[in-house]
């Protein structure tokens, strides 16, 4: 099994005639996604890659069966890409999207709480199942980093997940599938409601956090193991141990949080639940081995 | 990007929202204008984005003529570089609110943010007395109903005109939240005056960076900055912190500048600057080291890990970067991710000596900002 995406899951790309749109599906398709056809607007009647290209996500859903859509759609027409979506009937949608207004995510996350989807990013590189399909731009051609295996990793961060995963990889195990949040203050899909389908997930041992500074989706993540929701092993990485209190560092996610989210918290809330938290990305492999006995 | 008071002021006044009478000054010549306007007492407010200007003595009550005058000239002559003061009458306060509008990311609501006990700095409050904190949430759909703005000041202890008179302002200031695309509107303090008038004492408005293009009301220049480098890379659109340590930092993503940062710590190091490159960046390498070569660091560390970012056109660019810039300390890179192996070429070729692991690089940069060979 796999997290949000498999080889079968049925992709529609929103934006697919688009230079980024264009050169991420070939890869998507390259490395095992089943992308069934695209939407631009006024581009009705083109292929990319073999798929047909509809107008609009409504004229697209009537002529194929879609499970997911990915967007590569700029940041100030995403609002407008995920309501067309989530219009029809769409549950998974993924969007790479870096520079989304903070009132439109607000309104994006929304809608999708009421309609019940998942709405994966914005500012993130997507979401892969290494050795399966992806949706989104991970360079996935990398074996050291896009290896699969059965660790669940999650993410706010792009280069840094690599920095981490490749760890993970260094210390023999892969991963089963990689959600990337992304770093925005208020990303579509929080941390914590990712954690139910890797509990339910029979391939997935455990789960990596690479998070950092700022906001308090680890903490929710520690609530939902107090809760006992979830109950794997759950190790984190966090950037910002030492970053300076009032600097603005890293993602934009610090300045929506009102006075918490400092990586002590963050550390105290994990380790309180008997997670693990990394001081160096090297680490994380070692306490993997450890939660899981090996 | 931050606001000045008196910016956000304006703003409030746009709105509907009153504020005391008040004249902005450049020299202590305009001050004899102003205080015509504003009459005695006032308070002479400098205008820096800095919190806590009260404390810093850079907020002053004067009485006349000749204490205005002394003390605005002190202001301007301070070492906090002040530039521009707002004079602002002296309100007859009978209590403080603090009152903001923020945005709640777990139930994708706005966040009305009160509390009884004005002048006073929320995040303190959160520590110290979290349940004098009032909250009402607003979906961002159907926007603010009366019976919100009530629910607050019945909360509040409000009562009678005052009570019309706050739902009033709050309703004005959720107006103004969401038409500038803010991430934060505060009043704190919010006056209640001898004459049961609502004021803005103060004004606090950040307006979101993703949103300028249907924005973009304010220039960004200089005075929001603390320093060159940040105004330039702010510019540029390179995110950029100023430190004063010896390794400057040129590296690519938050997350994995963040880490190097720590890792620099953790091995004994100090940070100069921190700059990221990477996402839409990765092709500025010149404009970033030319930045990092501002500070009187003793070496440069570049740490990347790309996807879109390639690593080959980055290991390009920092070499077209050494060529031009002719940098007098060493750089230390770990440039990894799409077509490292031709990035490591490029390094190669150049003379330079790529490393691979993040420990290895930062552990190398720390050694020569010690003195060690490079």
């Amino acid at each position: 099994m796999s997290i949000f995406i498999d080889e079968n899951t049925k992709v529609l790309v929103q934006g697919i005639t688009g230079k980024e749109g264009r050169f991420w599906t070939d890869h998507m398709i390259g490395c095992g996604t089943n992308v069934v056809a695209g939407v631009t607007p006024g581009k009705e009647g083109q292929k990319v890659e073999g798929r047909e290209v509809y107008h609009s996500v409504r004229r697209a859903v009537e002529q194929e069966d879609v499970e997911a859509s990915m967007l590569f759609v700029p940041p100030r027409f995403t609002k407008d890409a995920v309501f067309e979506a989530l219009d029809s009937g769409i549950k998974k949608i993924v969007t790479v999207a870096d520079g989304i207004p903070l009132h439109d995510a607000i309104q994006i996350r929304k809608a999708a709480l009421l309609e019940g989807a998942l709405v994966i990013g914005g500012n993130t590189s997507g979401v892969i199942s290494p050795g399966k399909a992806m949706m989104g731009f991970f360079p996935y051609w990398i074996e050291r980093v896009y290896k699969p295996g059965r660790i669940g990793i999650m993410t706010r961060s792009g280069s840094l997940t690599n920095e981490v995963t490749a760890m993970v990889v260094k210390a023999g195990f892969g991963v089963t599938s990689l959600i990337g949040i992304g770093g925005d203050p208020v990303p579509g899909t929080r941390f914590a409601e990712m954690l139910p389908f890797y509990e339910a997930d029979d391939e997935t041992d455990a789960v990596v956090l690479i998070g950092e500074l700022g906001g308090s989706m680890e903490e929710e993540c520690a609530q939902m193991k107090r809760d006992g929701l979830f109950t794997k092993p759950l190790v984190a990485f966090l950037g910002g141990r030492t970053a300076p209190e009032g600097k603005r560092m890293g993602h934009a996610g610090a300045i929506v949080s009102g006075g918490k989210g400092s990586v002590k918290d963050k550390i105290e809330a994990i380790e309180s639940v008997g997670g693990k938290v990394a001081e160096r990305p090297r680490f994380v492999g070692d306490y993997l081995k450890e939660l899981l006995g090996q | 990007m931050k606001l000045f008071e008196y910016q956000a002021k304006e703003t409030f006044r746009k709105n509907g929202i009153p504020t005391p009478q008040s004249m902005l000054i450049t020299s202590v010549d305009e001050l004899g204008a102003a205080s015509d306007m504003t009459g005695f007492p006032l308070v002479l407010k400098s205008q820096l984005l800095m919190g806590g200007r009260g404390k810093a003595g850079l907020i002053r009550f004067v009485k006349d003529r000749a204490q205005a005058e002394e003390e605005c000239a002190q202001l301007f002559a301070s070492y906090y570089n002040v530039k521009k003061i707002l004079v602002e009458q002296a309100v007859h306060i009978k209590s403080e609110i603090y009152l903001s509008i923020t945005v709640d990311p777990v139930a994708a609501k706005h966040m009305i943010i009160a509390c009884a006990d004005g002048g006073v700095e929320i995040e303190t409050l959160a520590e110290t007395a979290p349940e004098k904190i009032i909250r009402e949430y607003i979906d961002p759909d159907s926007g603010i109903s009366p019976y919100q703005m009530r629910n607050v000041a019945f909360q509040l202890g409000l009562n009678g005109d005052v009570m019309k008179k706050f739902s009033s302002v709050l309703g004005k200031l959720y107006t103004a939240f969401k038409a500038n695309d803010a991430e934060l509107i505060e009043i704190n303090p919010l006056f209640i005056t001898g004459d049961e008038d609502v004021v803005a004492g103060d004004g606090k408005l950040s307006i979101d960076d993703n949103s300028d293009f249907r924005q973009n009301t304010y220039e960004k220049t200089r005075e929001y900055y603390d320093s060159d480098a940040e105004y330039e890379s702010a510019l540029e659109g390179i995110p950029y912190l100023q430190f004063d340590g010896d390794i400057s930092l040129m590296c690519a993503g938050a997350g994995l500048t963040t880490t190097v940062y720590d890792l620099i710590n953790y091995e004994g190091g100090t940070v100069a600057n921190y700059l990221e490159f990477g996402g839409p960046n990765y092709k500025k390498a010149v404009r970033a080291m030319e930045l990092c070569l501002k500070n009187e660091s003793k070496v440069i560390l570049v740490v990347t890990f790309g996807t879109i970012a390639r690593a080959d056109v980055m290991a390009e660019g920092i070499v077209e970067a050494i060529n031009r810039l002719k940098p007098d300390r060493p750089i230390v890179t770990c440039i990894r991710g799409t077509n490292e192996e031709e990035a490591n070429r490029i390094l190669k070729d150049a003379g330079l000596v790529p490393l691979y692991d993040t420990e290895e690089a930062v552990r190398k940069a720390v050694s020569i900002a010690a003195g060690g060979d490079a």
